[in-house]
């Protein structure tokens, strides 16, 4: 990603951009369609439980009918975000803007596994050491690639169930059996893990953290300041400004 | 006549009742008025010589309401012309009495009332006697099928189907058919479907019903009604390719890879064991993420206490 950075007069920035104004829009996108489909969603997942809740919670979306179109149009929208993101990715790529550096990257190395058990014995009061960090933190990226398990589970499953003939010509028929029960328990099953897993990991680390709480408001200014880098991605901080990093540790 | 025997046996009972209540003389034809006079007050049950309950009351407000309010009683219960009803002697149209033969095993008190409703919907009638559950009564001659009240509600008090009180509206018919169709009784002596009422209820159509989609199928829509089959039944709407036509009515387009997609079957092994390896998958990152969330909160509220392992 591009490192637009504000140089101040000592030459180092007092903010660096992390996330450009097209990566905020995917994420509010993201975040803005996936409440909608969680509302929704849930609603029908727990339809006949407790009683009455879901008839009720429907009906906050505008009854039955309302609360499908919701679903559906969010659902796509999500779609059209995913493939945006994925197609924006390969231009980055393919104009050099983006390179994959294993201290930026957020694809997954050994080093995350590393760092979790690192942080496992730190918990446990076994190790003095915290693991450090590059640009992303394994919880980061758990966070990242969670999205694309969830676009190709959930998204694919919901766009089957959604349209169903538009994908039966692809259908072959010896899964027509079985398929559409199996798309719907991937649908269901993963969009509560979904929706857990962002209840617990993403609201956990993003916003109920002390450090972070109520919340880091890099979503909306795409700006981390040096200090909040150097604290928790070292390893990117070093990497950008080799200089300062060691005259640092001189003292 | 078999009836007649019954009768005697319990009519004094009903006479003895009507003491209590000044009632009219003894005209051919009765008002419904005249009736209800004994049998809007008359409560509990009465067990006829063979062994049928009947229920003797009819609360007149209730009928009053129904779409049947405007019909004379004896409109339907013909051979009880008579006041107090000694002798069931009044005249049966000759179609009335052909069908009242034929559910008299289901209807042993009055068959003639119950085949009535063939007076003013002959067709309907025609259909249900030809269906899989008249069949079942004209021809297996049992007792614990349906016929018309058994899903309508007794003809006394029938409401419009668009009522949300009706047995058959969308509001109530999934349990009205599930009274049979979720009973296990009768699904082990008919072999029936038996995971019927709990796939519907797990299905898109069930959820979305319960929710008050307001096109949402019910039991009927994919069934048919009166004229229902069994489902091994080639010309039932819910046979082999007939579901092009039926699941056609809402999903434009249906075709052969998606009528499947719809069944009361249990799922079978494929889908079981993919939802049986996702909760394994949802588990094990629950385990993980809950762990790490509260383990790393215990450690955040530690160092605060200890100030240990903190940066300065």
């Amino acid at each position: 990603m591009s490192q637009s950075t504000t140089q101040t007069a000592q030459g180092i920035p007092q903010e660096i951009e992390r996330f450009n104004i097209t990566f905020r829009i995917q994420h509010i996108l993201m975040f803005t369609t996936f409440l909608l489909l969680s509302f929704t969603g849930w609603g029908l997942k727990y339809a006949h439980e407790p009683q009455g809740v879901a008839s009720w919670w429907i009906r906050v979306w505008g009854g039955a009918e309302t609360a499908g179109l919701i679903h559906r149009v969010a659902g796509l929208t999500m779609l059209a975000d995913f493939i945006w993101h994925v197609i924006y990715l390969a231009y980055l790529f393919a104009t050099k803007q983006m390179t994959i550096n294993l201290k930026t990257t957020v694809i997954p190395l050994p080093k995350d596994i590393f760092d979790i058990i690192k942080n496992y014995l730190y918990f446990l009061g076994l190790s003095k050491e915290k693991a450090m960090y590059g640009k992303y933190s394994y919880a980061q990226k758990f966070d990242y690639w969670a999205v694309f398990w969830g676009m190709f589970i959930i998204g694919f499953s919901g766009f089957a169930l959604a349209f169903p003939m538009l994908i039966t010509p692809i259908v072959p028929k010896f899964v027509s059996g079985w398929i559409w029960e199996v798309l719907s328990i991937m649908h269901s099953d993963e969009a509560l893990l979904a929706i857990v897993f962002i209840l617990f990991w993403h609201f956990y680390n993003e916003h109920l953290k002390p450090e972070n709480f109520p919340m880091s408001w890099l979503w909306i200014t795409g700006r981390m300041s040096i200090d909040t880098l150097k604290h928790h991605h070292p390893i990117e901080y070093e990497m950008l400004f080799p200089e300062e990093a060691k005259t640092e540790k001189k003292h | 006549m078999p009836y007649k025997k019954r009768l005697h046996a319990f009519a004094p009972l009903l006479l003895l009742s009507c003491f209590l209540i000044p009632v009219s003389g003894f005209a051919q034809q009765q008002e419904s008025a005249n009736c209800l006079a004994c049998h809007s007050s008359m409560k509990g049950r009465i067990k006829t010589t063979g062994g049928a309950v009947i229920e003797l009351q009819v609360n007149a407000e209730r009928f009053a309401g129904s779409v049947h309010a405007a019909l004379a009683c004896t409109d339907c219960h013909m051979k009880y012309a008579d006041n107090p009803h000694t002798s069931p002697s009044g005249a049966v149209p000759q179609p009335v009495l052909a069908i009242a033969s034929k559910i008299s095993a289901k209807h042993p008190v009055d068959p003639v009332a119950a085949a009535a409703c063939a007076k003013c919907h002959p067709d309907i009638y025609a259909k249900v006697l030809d269906s899989v559950h008249g069949r079942n009564i004209t021809d297996r001659r049992q007792t614990d099928g349906a016929l018309c009240i058994d899903c309508h509600g007794s003809a006394h008090y029938i409401v419009p189907v668009k009522n949300p009180q009706a047995k058959m509206s969308r509001k109530h018919q999934v349990e009205t058919c599930g009274a049979c169709h979720g009973d296990k009784k009768i699904i082990e002596k008919y072999k029936l479907e038996e995971n019927v009422m709990d796939s519907f209820q797990e299905s898109f159509h069930g959820r979305k019903l319960h929710l008050g989609h307001t096109r949402a199928p019910v039991c009927a829509s994919c069934h048919g009604a009166h004229d229902i089959k069994t489902k091994n039944d080639p010309t039932s709407p819910v046979f082999g390719n007939n579901r092009l036509q039926t699941c056609g009515k809402c999903h434009k387009g249906a075709n052969e890879k998606f009528i499947p997609a719809i069944t009361h079957k249990r799922p079978g092994p494929i889908p079981h064991y993919t939802e049986k390896g996702l909760m394994l998958l949802v588990i094990g990152v629950f385990a993980f993420i809950i762990s790490h969330v509260l383990l790393e909160a215990f450690s955040d509220i530690r160092d605060a206490i200890f100030k240990k392992g903190r940066e300065e």
